[in-house]
């Protein structure tokens, strides 16, 4: 039915569709849909990939090329998850493309969050001055940038739901 | 975080009611938006471009400020 179809049959107009009156998942932007769907896989892979490491620290492994594998594989598994979880999004629904909003936020979000990489770094550097060990330091800043990538993930979805 | 909520008020509803119950769908393709966006500059969620604040008034064919309205904090 085009526009000029149909009929206006209230005098007022009805109040606006909100987020919170419709399906949160059918309300979502594709964009925002792949924000949660990277949030989940770095969660999923690198969490599994802590859980693995860090036992593998307590046990005593210091050598950093004993980490490769568990590294690789949590690399390969976040790889899957995003393009499993990109692929069934964009057959549930019609990507829509970024548009001025999508890329607004994505710079504030990056701003927000880029810190935490920065700050991370430079703990790392400090750590080899002073000679703390090379799998502490790789840790280390997998760590900072797994918080950074994770936070800005947040920040988007936050910025997404509560408005820019 | 605070609560985003604009000083930018605007019409936007109204007007789509009185252009034949437009969707926010239909708006945002005229515009080159998503409808998310619609939502949220509708809902005063966010402050559009100026480029998509004119083209939005173009849509409706009406001067800019018949569409949003700005409201200075007291």
């Amino acid at each position: 039915m085009s526009i000029s179809q149909r009929s206006i049959s209230q005098s007022k107009p009805p109040r606006s569709n909100s987020p919170h009156r419709t399906g949160f998942v059918m309300n979502a932007s594709f964009e925002e849909k792949s924000v949660w769907i990277q949030l989940i896989s770095l969660l999923v892979g690198l969490g599994l990939y802590s859980v693995v490491a860090g036992s593998m620290l307590y046990s005593g492994i210091n050598v950093l090329v004993a980490f490769v594998g568990p590294f690789v594989a949590a690399v390969l598994l976040i790889v899957a998850v995003n393009v499993g979880g990109h692929m069934a999004v964009a057959i549930a629904s019609r990507p829509d493309g970024r548009d001025e909003r999508d890329r607004l936020i994505s710079w504030r979000a990056e701003s927000n969050s880029s810190w935490i990489l920065a700050v991370g770094i430079l703990t790392a550097i400090t750590c080899m001055i002073v000679s703390v060990g090379e799998v502490w330091v790789a840790h280390l800043l997998l760590l900072s940038l797994f918080i950074a990538e994770i936070t800005k993930d947040i920040v988007k979805l936050v910025y997404y739901r509560r408005g820019i | 975080m605070a609560r985003t909520d604009t000083h930018i008020h605007n019409r936007i509803r109204t007007l789509r009611f009185h252009h034949g119950e437009m969707t926010q769908q239909e708006l945002a393709d005229e515009v080159g938006v998503t409808r998310q966006t619609v939502n949220a500059v509708e809902g005063g969620k966010y402050a559009p471009s100026l480029e998509v604040a004119f083209r939005i008034a173009a849509v409706f064919d009406v001067p800019l400020e018949e569409v949003f309205q700005y409201e200075p904090e007291s």
